[in-house]
C-alpha cells in the first residue's frame, strides 16, 4: 500500500522525539505500537470512551481520534510521564490510597484527564470534576473513589486547605 | 466482639493499584513478545439462522501476507463449547444460528491483511427461518435452532398450595415485567495472545475470569495432554460474567497449534459488542398475595429467559431467578416455573447477578403495590417480611445464621425518614415530582446447588517466606488483595510479605470462576484451609521449642510465640528448618466446597447455597415530568456482606455495582443488530452519578473466612428496583419494562396526567 508518510517532531514526557510516521495513523496507535508506551489503552476506537486520554499541550484528547500528524510540534504527555523517580505524582498516590482503582483500564485515561483538570483549576469541586471526567468510562467503580482522589489530590502540592 | 485483627477489615493498598496507575500492568493487548505475533481475525456469519453450504477460502489466502484461514474442519478435538451444556461450537460447521456465528479464523503477517482476508471469505449458505423472541420460538411451528427443541432447559420451585392460599388473602396482585438485554461493556474488550514454549506447551495469556476452565476446553478443543496447554490470566479489564465463556481463547490455541508461532487475537469494541455474552433479557409474570397485615403468603411466577442461540450460563440464570423469585421475604406457598429459551439473538450469558438483577425488579415492585393496595409503609412491609433466623426458604432450606436483611432495612431507615420529612417535601419545581423509593435483595453467595469448590496451596520456604498459588482470577474486584490478607492474618504476617502466584493454569490449582460472588468466600476459605494447615504443624513444632501447649500460642510478626507472653517466641525461618529436616510438609493445599444438597428437579426443593448476603438501598429520583429525563440524587445502600475484609473494596463494590444498577434502571438496552458500538450504547457517566451513600453490615457467617459472605454481585440488584419504586411514587405511576428510559417516564408522565396537568 503507498501511503504518504510525515516526518514529525514532539515532545514526549519532556524528552524530544523525531519519527517518521504514515499520514493516516492515529495517534493512538504512535504512541502504543510504534513507541510501545502500552499506557495508554484502547477501549473503543472511536472516542466514546476515554481509555486513551492523552495530554497534548496540556489538553486532554482522544488520542484514538487524532492523527499522529498532527502531535508535529506539540507537547505530549501520557501516564507514562506522570510519575518522577522519587516515586509516584501526588495524583497517583491519591488514586492508590483512595482506592479508585479497579481493574485499572480506565485509570490512565481518568488520570490524564484529572491532571488537565487541576492545572486549570487546583481546588475543583464534585461538579467540575465530574465535567473533567465525564468522557472517560469507568464500568468497575461508579466514579465515587475516583472523585474522591481527585478532591484528595488538589491543594496538596502547595500545602493549600483541603475542603 | 470484634477481635483485633492485624489486616482483616482494613483497607490496606490493593496489589495491582501501583503497577495500574503506572500505566504498567500489561493488559492482554499490551504484552510484547520478541517477535511480532501474528494477528487473528474472526469471520463471522452476519445471518441468524443458515445451513451452511460451502466456505470460500481460496481468494483470502491469496492476498499477501494471509497465512491461513482456518475452519470447523481444523479442530483436531471437539468442537463444541459451554460451561454448562456444550452447544457452542468455536468455528460453526453445519449451520449457524446467529449472527455473530464465527464461521472462519484468519491468520495473518498484519491487521490490513486480516482484515483484507475477512473481506475476501465467502459462504454459501442455505438462509433458514430464525425466530427472535422466546414466544415465537416455543411455537408448534417453529424452527429447531438445536436439535433437541428450543427449549433449553426448566425449573420448578413449588412448596406448598398456592392457589387455596390467594383465596384466602386480602391483597392479590399479578404483573407482567420485561428486563432489557444488556451489554457488560467491560472497559477492556476481550484480547489474548499467545505462543509456543521451548517444551513444546501452547502458552495463552488471556482477558479471562476462569483460567482453568479456559484450560479444559481449549485441552478438549485441540485433544492434546493437559500439560501441553498453560493458560495464565494477564491483567483483565473487568469481566461482569461475560469473560467468563472462552471469548478468544480458543481461537489462539486452534492457530497456535496449528501454526506453531505466536498470535494475537484482540477484539473491537464493536466484535466483542457483537460475539459476546448479554445479560438476558427477561419475561417474569408474577402473582403474590399478602394478608390485610401486609404479611406475604403466596407467590407464583413464570419467568422466561431469552437465552439466544446458545446456552453459555443461561440454565445458571434461569436456576437463580426462580430460587430468588421471593426476595428475601418468606411465603408459605410457592410455585415457579422457569424457562431457558433459544432464539436467534445473540447469545445471553452470565452478567453480574444471574437473572437476580432481573427478579428483583419484580418481587420489588409487587411489595410496593401491596404496600399501597394495604396502606402500609414500603420500609415496614419489607421489615415485616424479611427472612430472618429460623425462617424457611422457598427451597426449603432453614436459615440459621447470618440473615442481615432487617439490620440492612433498618440502616436505611434514618435516611429514608429524613428524606421523607425533609427532601420530599422540599419546595421544588411544579414540573419536577420528587420520589422516595426502597429495594432490597438476597444473593446465594456461589453456584446453584451444584458443586464448586475452590483450591489454594501455601507454601512456607526455609527462609520462612509465604507464597500463596491460587487459581483464582482477579478481575479488578481485588480478590487477590482479599486472599492474600485472609493468607497474612491466620500466620500473623503482613500482606506485604506474602508472595502470590495466580490463575496460571502451570502452578495452581483450580479455584473455579469468579463468578457468583463467590471468590472471598469459596477461595477465601480454601486459602484459609491450606494456611490454617500451614499453621499447625508451625505451631506443632513450635511447642517442642518453647514447651507450652499448642493452644496456647499464637502468630505475632514472622514469629510463633506465647500468647501471653510474646517475649518467648520461635521465628518463622526456625521452625521451617525444624520441620523440613523431620521431613514434614511446608506445602499444604486448601479446599473449600460449600455445603449444599442439589435441587429436585421437580419441585426445586434442596439447599442451593451455604450462605446469603443481603442487601438494602433507597433511591431518591425527581422526575421532570415533561421531558421524562430522571435524576437521581442519592442512594443508601446498606449491603451484609458477613465481614468485610477491605471495607474500601466493599465500597467500591457497592458504588461500582450502584453504578451499573442506575445504568439497568434507566438506560442501557442492547438491540440486536442496532447496537453496534459505543456511540449506540447509553451507560451511566460521571455525570450521571449521585451521591451514594454506603453502608456495611457485617452479621457474620460462621462457614466464612473470619465471618465473610461477598458482595460483587449483591451490590448491583437492589438499585434498579429501588429507583423504578421511587419514579413511582414521583408520578403515581409504576413502570414495567426496564429501562426506564426518557419514552417510557415520558409515557407514565402522560398517563398519570402530569403531562397534560401544564396545559391548564
Ligand atoms: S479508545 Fe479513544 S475514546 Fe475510546
Ligand atoms: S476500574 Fe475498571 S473501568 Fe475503571
Amino acid at each position: 500500500m503507498d501511503q504518504h508518510r510525515v516526518t514529525i517532531t514532539f515532545t514526549l514526557n519532556g524528552k524530544s522525539v523525531t519519527m517518521d510516521v504514515p499520514g493516516a495513523m492515529n495517534a493512538l496507535t504512535l504512541i502504543r505500537e510504534r513507541l510501545k508506551l502500552k499506557g495508554t489503552k484502547e477501549g473503543c476506537g472511536i472516542g466514546e470512551c476515554g481509555a486513551c486520554t492523552i495530554l497534548v499541550e496540556g489538553r486532554a484528547v482522544n488520542a484514538c481520534l487524532m492523527l499522529a500528524a498532527q502531535l508535529d510540534g506539540r507537547d505530549v504527555q501520557t501516564v507514562e510521564g506522570l510519575a518522577h523517580e522519587e516515586g509516584l505524582s501526588l495524583l497517583q498516590e491519591s488514586f492508590v490510597k483512595h482506592h479508585a482503582v479497579q481493574c485499572g483500564f480506565c485509570t490512565p485515561g481518568l488520570l490524564m484527564s484529572a491532571k488537565a483538570l487541576l492545572a486549570e483549576n487546583p481546588c475543583p469541586d464534585k461538579a467540575a470534576i465530574a465535567q473533567a471526567i465525564s468522557g472517560n468510562i469507568c464500568r468497575c467503580t461508579g466514579y465515587q473513589q475516583i472523585f474522591d482522589s481527585i478532591r484528595h489530590a488538589t491543594g496538596a502540592p502547595t500545602g493549600e486547605e483541603k475542603t | 466482639m470484634d477481635k483485633a485483627y492485624r489486616t482483616i477489615g482494613k483497607s490496606i493498598l490493593r496489589t495491582d493499584a501501583v503497577d495500574k496507575v503506572k500505566g504498567l500492568a500489561a493488559f492482554s493487548a499490551d504484552i510484547d513478545l520478541s517477535s511480532p505475533p501474528l494477528v487473528l481475525k474472526v469471520f463471522r456469519s452476519g445471518i441468524p439462522h443458515a445451513k451452511i453450504i460451502k466456505i470460500h477460502t481460496e481468494k483470502a489466502l491469496a492476498i499477501e501476507g494471509v497465512l491461513r484461514v482456518f475452519t470447523a474442519k481444523d479442530i483436531p478435538g471437539k468442537n463444541l463449547l459451554g460451561i454448562i451444556n456444550k452447544d457452542q461450537p468455536l468455528l460453526a460447521a453445519d449451520k449457524v444460528r446467529s449472527a455473530a456465528d464465527a464461521v472462519a479464523l484468519v491468520a495473518a503477517e498484519t491487521e490490513e491483511a486480516a482484515l483484507k482476508a475477512l473481506d475476501a471469505i465467502s459462504v454459501e449458505y442455505e438462509k433458514l427461518p430464525a425466530v427472535f423472541s422466546p414466544e415465537d420460538a416455543m411455537a408448534a411451528d417453529a424452527p429447531l435452532i438445536h436439535p433437541k427443541g428450543n427449549q433449553l432447559a426448566a425449573r420448578f420451585v413449588k412448596k406448598g398450595d398456592v392457589e387455596a392460599i390467594f383465596q384466602q388473602c386480602a391483597s392479590v396482585i399479578e404483573r407482567t415485567y420485561r428486563t432489557s438485554m444488556v451489554e457488560h461493556n467491560y472497559l477492556e474488550p476481550d484480547a489474548g495472545i499467545g505462543y509456543l514454549d521451548v517444551d513444546g506447551t501452547l502458552v495463552i495469556y488471556a482477558s479471562t475470569q476462569n483460567p482453568h476452565y479456559d484450560h479444559k476446553e481449549i485441552v478438549t478443543l485441540l485433544g492434546v495432554p493437559d500439560d501441553k496447554v498453560r493458560i495464565i490470566q494477564a491483567t483483565t479489564g473487568g469481566g461482569f460474567g461475560s469473560k467468563l465463556d472462552l471469548n478468544t481463547q480458543g481461537f489462539i490455541g486452534l492457530a497456535l497449534y496449528h501454526l506453531k508461532r505466536a498470535v494475537r487475537c484482540v477484539y473491537t469494541r464493536e466484535e466483542a459488542y457483537l460475539a459476546t455474552a448479554k445479560r438476558h433479557p427477561l419475561t417474569i409474570h408474577m402473582k403474590t398475595g399478602a394478608d390485610a397485615t401486609g404479611r406475604l403468603r403466596a407467590l407464583r411466577a413464570k419467568i422466561i429467559c431469552d437465552t439466544g442461540a446458545y446456552g453459555s450460563y443461561g440454565i445458571a440464570v434461569m436456576s437463580r431467578a426462580a430460587v430468588h423469585a421471593t426476595g428475601p421475604y418468606a411465603f408459605e406457598a410457592i410455585d415457579v416455573e422457569s424457562l431457558c429459551i433459544y432464539t436467534n439473538n445473540p447469545f445471553c450469558g452470565a452478567m453480574r447477578g444471574f437473572g437476580t438483577p432481573q427478579i428483583a425488579f419484580a418481587h420489588e415492585s409487587q411489595i410496593d403495590l401491596h404496600a399501597e393496595d394495604l396502606k402500609i409503609d414500603p420500609l415496614q412491609i419489607r421489615l415485616l417480611n424479611a427472612l430472618r433466623p429460623g425462617s424457611e426458604t422457598a427451597t426449603g432450606q432453614v436459615l440459621t445464621h447470618s440473615v442481615g436483611i432487617s439490620q440492612c432495612i433498618e440502616a436505611i431507615r434514618p435516611y429514608y425518614e429524613s428524606a421523607i420529612s425533609q427532601w420530599a417535601t422540599a419546595e421544588h419545581h411544579p414540573y419536577k415530582k420528587r420520589g422516595i423509593g426502597v429495594g432490597a435483595m438476597w444473593y446465594g453467595i456461589g453456584n446453584t446447588g451444584v458443586q464448586n469448590p475452590s483450591t489454594a496451596r501455601v507454601e512456607m520456604d526455609l527462609s520462612g517466606a509465604v507464597t500463596l498459588y491460587t487459581g483464582c482470577a482477579d478481575i479488578g474486584q481485588g480478590s487477590t488483595t482479599i486472599l492474600t490478607q485472609i493468607l497474612a492474618e491466620t500466620l500473623g504476617l503482613s500482606p506485604e510479605q506474602i508472595n502470590v502466584v495466580a490463575a496460571d493454569t502451570q502452578f495452581t490449582t483450580n479455584a473455579g470462576a469468579t463468578s457468583a460472588s463467590r471468590q472471598t468466600y469459596i477461595s477465601g476459605n480454601a486459602v484459609k484451609d491450606a494456611a490454617d494447615k500451614l499453621s499447625d504443624v508451625l505451631r506443632t513444632e513450635a511447642v517442642n521449642k518453647l514447651r507450652v501447649s499448642k493452644k496456647s500460642l499464637v502468630f505475632a510478626d514472622g514469629c510463633v510465640a506465647v500468647a501471653t507472653n510474646h517475649e518467648k517466641c520461635v521465628d518463622l525461618a526456625s521452625l521451617a528448618k525444624r520441620i523440613h529436616a523431620k521431613g514434614a510438609p511446608l506445602v499444604w493445599q486448601g479446599y473449600f466446597d460449600p455445603e449444599t444438597v442439589p435441587l429436585s428437579p421437580t419441585d426445586g426443593q434442596g439447599i442451593p447455597y451455604g450462605t446469603y448476603a443481603f442487601a438494602c438501598q433507597m433511591a431518591q429520583v425527581v422526575v421532570d415530568v415533561l421531558t421524562g429525563e430522571i435524576t437521581v440524587e442519592r442512594i443508601v445502600a446498606a449491603h451484609d456482606v458477613g465481614k468485610a475484609i477491605h471495607p474500601e473494596n466493599v465500597k467500591g463494590q457497592i458504588c461500582g455495582g450502584t453504578a451499573m444498577g442506575i445504568g439497568f434502571a434507566l438506560m442501557e438496552e442492547f438491540k440486536p443488530g442496532e447496537t453496534k458500538s459505543m456511540k449506540d450504547y447509553v451507560l451511566p457517566t460521571s455525570m450521571d452519578m449521585p451521591e451514594v451513600i454506603p453502608i456495611i453490615i457485617e452479621s457474620h457467617e460462621p462457614s466464612g473466612p473470619f465471618g465473610a459472605k461477598g458482595v460483587g454481585e449483591p451490590a448491583l440488584i437492589p438499585t434498579a428496583p429501588a429507583i423504578l419504586n421511587a419514579i413511582s411514587r414521583a408520578l403515581n405511576q409504576r413502570i414495567y419494562t426496564l429501562p426506564a428510559n426518557l419514552e417510557r417516564v415520558l409515557d407514565a408522565s402522560i398517563q398519570s396526567g402530569h403531562f397534560a396537568g401544564r396545559k391548564k
